[in-house]
């Protein structure tokens, strides 16, 4: 079935089966692509950290970039209070980035199309996020829930809304970001297969098309992981400065 | 909360399988759900504790070092500028001093020339004054010597021309007078 646009999806293992408990965590090309991200990252740091030059050169200028990028970004959204995550934002954005970016190659496997993956992020974010809320404020965290300057009357409806909104923060942050490289992946596997089926002389407009989306995916592939990170701050700013 | 969310799972499991199988949506598929979750961890732990430890510190220390020696390098220039400018002002100040003691100079030193000039005028004047009356003196006394000794001379001349023309001895006392009459008449016609 190498026709259907979901077969690229499908995560299969390598090597040997590994069992705990009856879990199994076996090794599948999702990890492989997985370890590959990471990897480009840490030889990226470190080759971008490894002169200390005063006029920096290519590999440490794209890596300082990389470092003022998030600052700036962290700084403008969540404030100085949020320098202590720095670490974690700067490593998701490289991580999100780099599997995006690393799932654009052909052949290779998108890391991040797969809702267990980013849901296990949005999740951890979510109740990292409601855990530091909570240890800075103390139950004076829930009047995130309670808008000042609302109405009385509306008050319970605004602060049903407030808190089904604040629940619904891990799945509209996973689904954002697995299904836009799900999607964009499918259709770019989709006009793939219309230049095989229409031949050569059909096939110029989709193979143009597909040109096209590969820019536009990678574009996405940048925002997406660009929005998760700044999402992140942004719920890290809201448990961080509390006020509304 | 746990058995909650491993029901939904289950049920989510159940559901998609039929779906899956159909449709072929592979991330719907739990099979590799817990291997997939534990891999994540696994490999973003390790990546976030060696940026945090290692990458994040080092760039982190190389954009201040940056940083600060931009600062240094700026004061410093700065300073060598404000250096360099006092410099100017000093060397503009030594350059007026300069031209005003040249000028100082020049008019002293014309001052002590015409001075100079002035003071040895006068002493050569006063010496020129002093050789004028000497001389004039010489050539008084020389001009006294000269009429004696020119009558003298007369005298003898006279005498000598009588004798020879008359073979007489003339009175000499009678001779001298009349020379001396005779260049007193004309005395004044050749000094």
């Amino acid at each position: 079935m190498a026709n259907n646009p979901m077969q690229q999806f499908t995560v299969h293992k390598i090597g040997p089966e590994i069992k705990i408990a009856g879990i199994d965590l076996s090794f599948t090309n999702s990890s492989l692509f997985m370890l590959i991200s990471a990897t480009t990252i840490l030889l990226l740091l470190f080759l971008g950290s490894k002169d200390k030059k005063i006029i920096p050169n290519k590999i440490q200028l794209i890596a300082e970039l990389f470092y003022t990028f998030v600052a700036k970004m962290i700084s403008d959204t969540a404030g100085s209070k949020a320098k202590p995550y720095f670490p974690f934002i700067f490593s998701l954005f490289m991580f999100v980035l780099f599997c995006n970016m690393v799932g654009m190659l052909p052949y290779s496997f998108t890391v991040t199309s797969h809702i267990i993956v980013t849901l296990i992020m949005a999740l951890f974010i979510f109740i990292a996020v409601t855990i530091i809320g909570f240890i800075k404020h103390g139950f004076k965290y829930l009047s995130i829930f309670v808008p000042s300057g609302v109405p009385s009357v509306l008050l319970p409806l605004i602060t049903i809304i407030e808190i089904i909104s604040y629940l619904s923060r891990p799945v509209s942050l996973s689904v954002r970001l697995f299904a836009n490289m799900m999607a964009g992946h499918t259709m770019l596997k989709v006009f793939g297969g219309f230049v095989v089926s229409l031949g050569i002389l059909g096939g110029w407009l989709p193979l143009s098309f597909s040109v096209a989306l590969t820019g536009l995916e990678i574009l996405v592939a940048f925002l997406q992981a660009y929005v998760f990170a700044i999402l992140t701050c942004i719920y890290l700013n809201d448990a961080l400065n509390l006020h509304h | 909360m746990k058995s909650s969310l491993s029901f939904l799972v289950a049920l989510v499991a159940t559901c998609t399988r039929s779906y899956a199988a159909e449709a072929g949506m592979p991330q719907l598929d739990p099979t590799y759900w817990a291997s997939q979750a534990f891999w994540l961890i696994f490999i973003f732990t390790i990546l976030y504790i060696s940026i945090s430890k290692f990458y994040l510190p080092k760039i982190k220390d190389n954009l201040d070092n940056r940083e600060n020696k931009i600062k240094e390098d700026l004061d410093n220039a700065s300073k060598f500028k404000e250096q360099s400018e006092a410099k100017l002002k000093e060397y503009k100040s030594i350059l007026e001093n300069a031209k005003k003691e040249v000028t100082k100079i020049l008019m002293e030193s014309k001052k002590n020339l015409d001075n100079d000039i002035q003071s040895k005028k006068v002493l050569i004047e006063k010496e020129i004054d002093s050789e004028i009356i000497k001389a004039q003196k010489e050539i008084l006394d020389l001009k006294k010597n000269s009429i004696s000794s020119i009558q003298n001379i007369a005298e003898n001349i006279a005498s000598k021309i009588i004798e020879n023309l008359s073979g007489d001895k003339l009175n000499e006392s009678s001779i001298k007078a009349t020379v001396e009459d005779i260049s007193k008449n004309n005395i004044g016609k050749y000094l």
